[in-house]
């Protein structure tokens, strides 16, 4: 990637985030007219249990920066029990990442309540920062 | 073949005024499978959905994206338009360019290359939208209350007042649970008994009450609106359409045995009622003790009954029906102290009492005629203790929780001891008061004002000296050690899940909660209801509460059944699950996953490539009890079993589309 | 021959004498020396290829699946590994336990056929009895601790992120798709692989870097919680691709967050993944 590019670059980073909570904490954040970079992309999902780590793997493979899953606080869960078992999968899919060679500041899963606006603003904010700090992301397997 | 429209609401400025609506349009024109792009100032007014409407009609649109606020807004709105412009309600997506784009960002530029981006994933992902229908599911209008407790009594009668019928089931051969039990209930002193035995009677006496009394649910099967349910009722060995509830029976039976009513404090014969406002008031006979059924000896009871009623060849009975709603109203027991409490004696002591046996010495109706006597001796105790906590916010030997309503029905204790005793004295050991409610506090401080003395502190040991407890405790608000010498000690002990309710639940088939209390469907917005559709909670079974919380949620509970058996079917949400019985291999692995139970293994027979007919397991979704969460998406491996609305393929398209 | 090649033989010969089994599988002398490949023997008469020796290193379990539906009962020799992923099989639904007939086998070990010492797979075995069998022969073989089992993924958890994707990068720009691995493996016996999904489209078909890894890191997920360490994958593999790397360190984090697990024991234990505890160890708060 030639210099002007890499000064223009902005990361593109995927979010799924559940409908009942984070996603709605999101919309709170809107409502209250907070501000956090352009650069992420929400997808919505019924419940974070929903999201199957092979969507992070396909991200990954396309060239996203960063991913965020985001779910209900255990317990909290809509579905009563789906974050119980998004805590498991993520926690063995981001260990699995670090493994392969994936920075592990790329891939955060993080509880934010339908309440917690300036959580997902902070939470966003931060991985953007993060990610801005690493670099362009090497495609899985790619050779940048 | 997909032939996208595509809408670009400006929202008056909300969105126009970051987002350059006009370009994110024209960018949207170029994608795959858009065939008309455009954008407007208000889709959700009037004149927008016409404008959609038309559109379908103008460019043969059979998908359609709306980007605008969020869909949790007006995802709804849109539905109904495209199922007035004659399309499908589900071939819709909208997208979020106003709380997650236009009004989070500032950067003009930015924001509209975000939009553009946004509106490239719904596009993709509408490409992929299929046409979703709702089933309906019939529901049956009887509704099961388990337990007739003061909760269950009160969800049974205000869902029979709304014209519904309703089978209340009771363990015991009594209905009415602990409230009768109690002496005068707080912070107003009315008589327990007075208050709960009327509505005793009243749910016996409801036309659309059937009462099954000395009963238990023993198998469930079914989902919301259709419950098979199987109930065992035990044997009475008294035939109770013969009986009159003279109790000439009681009278003459000659053996007695400690009442399980009285906590044991007191006798009852074995052909008994439980107290004598028992509600049926007829008797049934105690199968472990009774001399003719153990023995073979005795019959006196069948030989004076007046109308022949006694069977001693009776048997339990088993009926089955079916129910649209369950209510669960279980209620509380108390903690076994005595297993653990060795400082206070592990129940050795006999004048070391819970508040319960309090509670029946002072029934005018109990053990003891309504005077508090001590059980070792019978004489009248001038100085009691009662130490709160025992068993509740103790991690260590019981149970983390607060119970709730013992800071209230100790003060109450007091002050019934003090007003019985106007020489007594009555020290509490207390960690806190908590007295919440209206009049609680007022009641409370006019204890302190009849005498009673709070120190707070935990008590560390009682033993007995002569015929006297020594009580050792703290009073950490003067950082001293003090010492009572008492008559009697009240401990006010843990209510925990009644006995049972962990395998109710499961033939039931819904969660309790770590401390076995029954999992409410959300802690805040949903309390009365579980997250098995069709069965709800009333009353202590959902946590540790008084009676005035616990009429109120069964009030709650009540009407939410009301409002399912007023359909006479259920519309179930598309967005379920489904199997794609060509990849299914029947591991079952996606079973035990769904929280409501919705995915059961079911048998097909089709014939393989040999052509031979074989049969095999598949995973089948129960579209009344499947509410689409996706956990089952995620563990089948081959993605056999897929979310309609939010298919693997479509979240593949979102995510490939922003990396093009 | 070994006392066990000979109880071998006189067992197949009762089975299908009988008619307990129509046919059973076992192993038997390849063209060289230094290879048994598994059998197919369907009458007393033929009972005689049966071998037992260091080179029987092919499972025989997977060759299940291809008679979900027998005429009669099928006979299996079965090792530890083996006993493993037949209860890996049964578990997932796919063979009935009533249709087979096992003969478990002791095992202390099978040999590498290219060098002569003990295999890759056989190296790290914690299980070498079979735990499910109508019939046992062979010495048991007693069981140690091997503490070496994690210890070449302790060694690529040090490197960096560079160092590690170089390292990976290297490993899967060999695979060349032949899907042995999956083939082989008890876990994977889905009717229809993802990957063979041209409708969903999980991953493309090409042979370059991005989709080779994309494939590698997929099943090791989805087999993680069911890996029954039998290392056949690694054994078919043409290109020597390193994989009981990715299933080891998956189970070694299995084992870390939520407790000591080995699949296939039995078949009822719920497999991690697929179940959850209320106070399970939280990293996302």
């Amino acid at each position: 990637m030639d210099v002007i590019e890499e000064q223009q670059w902005e990361p593109k980073i995927l979010a799924f985030c559940c409908n009942w909570c984070a996603y709605s904490g999101a919309d709170l954040a809107g409502l209250n007219r907070m501000k956090y970079p352009e650069n992420i992309r929400i997808l919505r999902v019924p419940c974070s249990a929903r999201v199957n780590p092979q969507f992070i793997l396909r991200a990954f493979q396309k060239g996203a920066d960063g991913v965020l899953v985001a779910g209900c606080h255990p317990g909290d869960c809509h579905y009563a029990t789906g974050n119980y078992y998004t805590r498991r999968r993520f926690q063995v899919m981001k260990r699995l990442l670090e493994y392969s060679g994936i920075d592990p500041r790329r891939f955060q899963a993080k509880w934010v309540s339908g309440a917690e606006a300036d959580k997902f603003r902070a939470t966003v904010t931060k991985l953007c920062e993060d990610v801005k700090a690493i670099g362009p992301s090497r495609k899985l397997g790619g050779s940048k | 073949m997909k032939r996208i429209g595509v809408f670009i609401c400006h929202c008056g400025s909300n969105i126009a005024a970051t987002v350059d609506c006009a370009k994110v349009a024209e960018a949207a024109q170029a994608f795959p499978g858009v065939s008309f792009s455009s954008d407007y100032k208000y889709m959700c007014s009037e004149p927008g959905q016409e404008f959609i409407k038309d559109s379908i009609k103008k460019y043969d649109l059979n998908a359609i994206v709306v980007a605008s606020c969020t869909p949790r807004m007006h995802e709804h709105t849109f539905r109904k338009t495209l199922a007035n412009g004659g399309l499908n309600p589900y071939m819709f997506e909208m997208t979020n360019l106003r709380e997650q784009c236009s009004w989070v960002h500032s950067d003009i530029e930015k924001a509209t290359a975000k939009a553009i981006d946004l509106v490239r994933m719904s596009v993709a992902k509408v490409a992929k939208n299929e046409e979703l229908f709702s089933s309906t599911i019939p529901m049956h209008k009887k509704a099961l209350v388990i337990g007739a407790g003061i909760a269950g009594m009160q969800a049974a009668l205000d869902i029979a007042d709304a014209g519904h019928k309703v089978v209340l089931v009771d363990r015991e051969p009594t209905i009415g649970g602990k409230m009768p039990m109690l002496d005068k209930t707080f912070p107003t002193m009315d008589c327990s008994a007075c208050i709960s035995t009327p509505k005793m009677v009243e749910v016996a006496q409801h036309p659309n009450i059937e009462l099954m009394a000395y009963s238990e649910v023993v198998e469930i099967n079914g989902f919301i609106g259709n419950f098979d349910v199987t109930i065992k009722t035990k044997a009475k060995y008294v035939d109770h359409a013969k009986c009159t509830g003279c109790g000439l029976c009681e009278t003459k039976c000659p053996k007695k045995v400690p009442n399980e009513y009285d906590l044991g404090m007191g006798l009852r014969s074995c052909i008994y009622k439980p107290f004598a406002q028992a509600v049926p008031n007829k008797p049934v006979i105690d199968a472990q003790n009774c001399r003719k059924l153990v023995e073979g000896k005795c019959g006196v009871c069948a030989k004076v009954c007046p109308t022949g009623a006694i069977k001693y060849d009776d048997t339990e009975s088993f009926t089955t029906d079916t129910f649209g709603a369950i209510v669960m109203a279980t209620g509380y027991d108390l903690f076994k102290w005595e297993d653990v409490y060795g400082e206070y004696g592990y129940g050795k002591y006999p004048d070391v009492v819970t508040g319960l046996h309090f509670e029946r010495m002072v029934n005018a109706s109990g053990p003891t005629g309504g005077k508090l006597k001590r059980p070792s001796d019978g004489t009248t105790p001038k100085t009691v203790v009662f130490i709160k906590c025992v068993g509740s916010r103790d991690s260590a030997k019981g149970k983390s929780y607060c119970s709730r309503a013992c800071c209230m029905y100790t003060a109450k204790h007091a002050h019934q001891f003090l007003d019985k005793t106007p020489d007594g004295n009555a020290y509490v050991f207390y960690m806190d008061v908590r007295t919440p409610g209206k009049g609680y506090d007022e009641f409370y401080e006019s204890t302190l004002r009849d005498g009673a003395v709070y120190l707070r502190g935990r008590v560390s040991k009682i033993y007995q000296e002569g015929g006297k407890l020594i009580i050792k405790g703290e009073d950490s608000l003067i950082g001293k050690q003090v010492e009572v010498t008492a008559d009697m000690v009240v401990l006010a002990t843990a209510m925990v899940p009644s006995a049972g309710s962990r395998q109710l639940a499961q033939t039931v088939g819904f969660l309790p909660d770590l401390n076995g209390w029954y999992q409410e469907a959300h802690p805040k917005l949903r309390p009365v209801e579980t997250p098995t559709a069709g069965v709800f909670l009333a009353g202590a079974c959902q946590g540790p509460k008084d009676i005035p919380d616990s009429v109120a949620q069964a009030g709650a509970a009540a009407a939410k059944v009301c409002g399912l058996l007023s359909k006479s079917q259920l519309e179930t949400n598309p967005m379920t699950a489904k199997t794609n019985t060509a990849i299914c291999s029947g591991c079952g692995t996606c079973i035990p996953v769904c929280p409501y139970k919705a995915i059961q293994l079911e048998s097909i027979t089709e014939r393989d490539h040999h052509g031979h007919r074989i049969t095999r397991n598949v995973a089948s979704v129960n579209n009344g009890l499947c509410q689409g969460c996706g956990a089952c998406t995620v563990i089948c491996r081959p993605g056999a079993i897929d979310l309609q609305g939010f298919k693997n393929d479509q979240i593949l398209e979102e995510v490939d589309s922003l990396w093009m | 021959m070994s006392d066990t090649t000979v109880k071998m033989r006189d067992i197949a010969k009762d089975l299908l004498d009988k008619g307990t089994v129509h046919y059973i599988i076992g192993w038997e002398k390849g063209r060289f020396s230094n290879q048994s490949p598994p059998a197919f023997i369907t009458s007393a008469a033929h009972a005689d290829r049966l071998i037992w020796d260091e080179y029987c290193l092919a499972s025989t379990a997977k060759y299940l699946l291809d008679d979900k539906f027998p005429a009669g009962k099928i006979g299996i020799f079965a090792r530890g590994c083996d006993a493993r992923a037949i209860n890996r099989l049964i578990q997932d639904g796919q063979i009935n336990r009533e249709n087979i007939y096992i003969v478990g086998i002791c095992c202390s070990g099978m040999k590498d056929p290219a060098t002569g010492n003990t295999a890759d797979k056989c190296q790290h075995c914690t299980h070498p009895n079979p735990i499910v069998y109508d019939i046992l022969i062979g010495d048991p073989v007693p069981e140690t601790d091997k503490p070496e089992r994690f210890k070449a993924i302790e060694e690529l958890e040090k490197l960096s992120p560079d160092e590690k994707h170089a390292y990976w990068s290297k490993q899967f720009e060999k695979c060349i798709r032949c899907y042995a691995c999956r083939n082989v493996c008890p876990a994977c016996n889905c009717r229809e692989c993802f990957v063979d999904q041209y409708r969903v489209g999980w991953q493309g078909k090409q042979n370059n870097l991005a989709e080779n890894q994309l494939f590698g890191l997929t099943r090791a997920y989805h087999i993680a919680d069911r890996c029954i360490e039998c290392g056949e994958c690694a054994r078919a593999c043409p290109m020597d691709l390193p994989l009981m790397e990715l299933n080891r360190k998956l189970i070694k984090d299995i084992n870390q967050l939520f407790g000591p697990y080995e699949a296939s024991l039995d078949t009822e234990t719920t497999p991690p993944l697929a179940k959850y505890h209320l106070k399970d160890l939280e990293e996302f708060m």
